[in-house]
């Protein structure tokens, strides 16, 4: 019985940073993904902008994947219809929670096109997994969502490790004994 | 403050508290138990927000008698409580539990936009407060019904049924308590008769493009907040229990 | 690059603790040890959502009400979180649940004992999640990518489980007569099962060695456990508790508390099904997704029925 598709959910922490892809939700389209993407990543206060795309839109290759094959590569092409597609990449090895994270925006009329302007425009570092996906694909919360959607985490301090003063308190116990 | 004006003023934060407590009880007797993950953790933010919500209007009920919210909450009798029957029924299934949840959503935001610009300031804030989280809540329950009253014909036969239920239970919503206009005379809550059109000008419209059909008003006068079905008892039996094994403790 | 090649690659790039991600070659017995892993594990965060859920209705005070809502709810996103990882290697939301609902998968065996008191939230928060943290802290290091995100994202969040459940059973303990003699019949009772939480000794343990070696796992399960009876054992004893281990005792030589044999005979009577809560787990979870059947399919039909539209 169907548990519904899947969205990846790219979640921006911070003012200037970029969306970073934080995980994924099931929803029966993208309005309810939203929603959803909300309530499983947002529980603790570390949100500006959710932005939710269908898992099958995205077009997606490892560094070793790009490595060993390049049958999926398209002649590149100018004349058809151009869209703009989202590019996002793997960048670090060490940081443990960090996945791809935005990087920017290629123009191109397929998913395997857009890769090939992506490998070309952004081939600085080394980055271990990319992404592309079209900017059409992609739902987003809106600034006016922050107050209502994002805002009132802040409020559920009981949520937060350091509001239980136990280790002080056990502390207290053991030099008693 | 005058005395009279402060003793309903106390009431009318009893019955704020006492409506989201309750429904947040029922709300949360859905966590584990929802019909896909991602609606589990959606609804228990819900039920967690409501939870939350009724300590905001017992503390500010604290603040004018000194009574303690637990207290309150623990060791008060079901005929002293002062919650909308419509809260306290069954969450029956998912429809039900839906259906409710967007009226009283719905409900809540008329009130609590007028709310924001109470006389007394402690109100005005907390309204303001709550508010951000009520429209967050509209927005879920309303998606919701939408898909429901629009999905299959059995979700559409299942909410209308709980539509259908529940609507009569609805007249009690904004009916006043006992010298609330006292309180309306002083600013410092919205006067309840205009508030139940406002409401139906939202509310009728979205549930006919729901694909629902508003049930005729049934004209019964509504129920006294002091009178409740036979569902509360076992309820707050259910929410006691711990705090009344052992009332001198502290949990 | 032959097979015997591609493998040599990975296992050298696990030794440069790189992680592997989805789209990378892996083994196939890596994958499949990861979807079973991780989908167990999945359910049972999934499964503990109702020895715990069952009581916030009743919880004592307010704060402690919305402590509960909170942690309960964070358990459903743990799941979820972990059934993302199990995704990202091919298996399915609706195979790994029908795997669970059809009795098929397991889950972890401590949801299988009975929330009988209060007192038992506070155990399971201190006890049963402290002994999950440890074990999680080490598969955040763990080699393959979404697995160890999903746990560094878990762990940060079980911090406060842990912490509302050690201040519930340090209070209660010093706490009135009935409080305490709730607290020690939960410890009492919680105690043997936390300890198997940790697996099977090492010994016993049959995917212990290709775990190890491909860095799902980086530590043993008697490691793990040593280390929380370590932690936990002089706490609940200045507390004034009783632990319920005749032979447990500080070592001076090596800093160890040493505790008695386990009973695994009850371990692999409650993993076979046959513990006290085993069926009553299932039932409702079955009926949980029973009832959700219609609601799931109105929404599709909705979204169907929307595209549809805009063509």
């Amino acid at each position: 019985m169907s548990q519904w598709p899947r969205y990846e959910v790219f979640q921006q922490d911070k003012e200037g940073r970029p969306h970073q892809n934080a995980g994924s939700v099931h929803a029966p389209d993208a309005e309810m993904a939203l929603q959803n993407a909300r309530d499983v990543f947002v529980r603790r206060p570390n949100c500006l902008s959710l932005w939710v795309v269908p898992a099958a839109a995205i077009f997606a290759k490892t560094a070793q994947e790009l490595a060993e094959d390049d049958t999926w590569q398209e002649e590149l092409d100018s004349n058809t219809d151009q869209e703009t597609y989202y590019v996002f990449q793997k960048q670090s090895q060490r940081r443990a929670m960090t996945y791809v994270t935005h990087v920017g925006e290629v123009e191109a009329s397929s998913p395997a096109q857009a890769l090939q302007r992506a490998l070309q425009k952004y081939k600085g570092g080394t980055p271990y997994v990319w992404w592309v996906c079209p900017a059409r694909a992609i739902f987003r919360s809106e600034t006016a969502d922050v107050e209502s959607m994002f805002a009132p985490a802040h409020d559920k301090t009981f949520r937060m490790p350091n509001e239980y003063r136990v280790v002080a308190q056990m502390y207290e116990i053991r030099q008693g004994e | 403050m005058n005395p009279d004006l402060q003793h309903v003023l106390t009431e009318k934060l009893l019955a704020l508290g006492d409506d989201e407590l309750v429904l947040g009880h029922r709300d949360s007797e859905w966590a584990g138990h929802a019909p896909i993950l991602e609606e589990d953790i959606a609804f228990g933010n819900v039920a967690l927000d409501e939870m939350g919500h009724a300590m905001l209007w017992y503390n500010l009920r604290r603040d004018l008698t000194g009574d303690d919210p637990d207290r309150l909450v623990y060791f008060r009798d079901p005929a002293a409580y002062r919650n909308l029957q419509m809260v306290e029924l069954p969450k029956g299934d998912w429809a039900f539990t839906i259906a409710r949840q967007y009226l009283f959503d719905a409900a809540e935001g008329v009130f609590l936009a007028q709310l924001a610009h109470s006389q007394y300031w402690p109100l005005a804030e907390v309204a303001a407060k709550i508010g951000r989280e009520e429209l967050y809540h509209y927005r879920h329950s309303s998606n919701w019904v939408k898909r429901l009253g629009l999905g299959t014909a059995e979700s559409h036969r299942r909410m209308q049924a709980a539509l259908d239920e529940l609507w009569p239970y609805t007249a009690q919503v904004f009916a006043p308590l006992p010298h609330e206009r006292l309180l309306v005379e002083a600013g410092f809550v919205p006067d309840p008769n205009t508030l139940r059109s406002t409401w139906l000008t939202t509310v009728a419209p979205f549930l006919r493009e729901s694909g629902l059909d508003v049930p005729a008003h049934g004209g019964d006068p509504a129920a006294g907040r002091d009178q409740h079905t036979e569902y509360l008892t076992p309820l707050l039996t259910d929410l006691q229990e711990v705090a009344r094994y052992d009332p001198t403790a502290e949990w | 690059m032959s097979e015997e090649e591609k493998l040599q690659e990975f296992e050298a790039r696990i030794a440069r603790g790189e992680k592997i991600e989805p789209g990378d070659w892996m083994p196939a017995e890596y994958r499949r040890q990861l979807i079973r892993m991780i989908s167990q594990h999945a359910h049972s965060e999934v499964v503990g959502m109702l020895p715990e859920g069952a009581w916030i209705t009743r919880a004592p005070n307010l704060r402690r009400k919305l402590i509960l809502l909170a942690k309960v709810q964070d358990e459903g996103g743990h799941g979820q979180y972990l059934y993302h990882a199990a995704e990202s290697l091919g298996a399915t939301r609706e195979e790994m649940i029908d795997a669970l609902l059809s009795g098929r998968a397991k889950y972890s065996n401590i949801f299988n004992y009975p929330s009988l008191t209060w007192a038992d939230i506070g155990t399971i928060g201190w006890l049963v999640d402290g002994a999950a943290i440890v074990n999680q802290i080490m598969l955040a290091q763990s080699s393959y990518g979404p697995y160890s995100r999903a746990m560094v994202r878990i762990c940060a969040e079980e911090g406060f489980h842990k912490k509302q459940g050690q201040e519930m059973v340090m209070r209660y303990a010093k706490g009135t007569p009935k409080q305490q003699a709730m607290i020690q019949d939960a410890v009492n009772r919680w105690w043997w099962p936390t300890l198997m939480m940790f697996g099977l000794p090492d010994k016993d343990s049959p995917h212990h060695e290709i775990l190890r070696r491909w860095g799902v796992k980086v530590r043993s399960n008697d490691d793990l456990r040593q280390e929380f009876v370590n932690e936990l054992a002089p706490q609940l004893l200045a507390l004034g508790l009783t632990i319920p281990d005749p032979d447990l005792h500080h070592d001076e030589t090596t800093g160890n508390w040493v505790y008695g044999q386990i009973d695994w005979d009850e371990f692999w009577r409650v993993i076979s099904g046959n513990g006290p809560m085993n069926k009553e787990r299932m039932a409702a979870r079955r009926q949980a997704h029973e009832d959700g059947a219609w609601v799931r399919e109105a929404l599709e039909a909705y979204a169907q029925k929307q595209v549809a539209g805009s063509r």
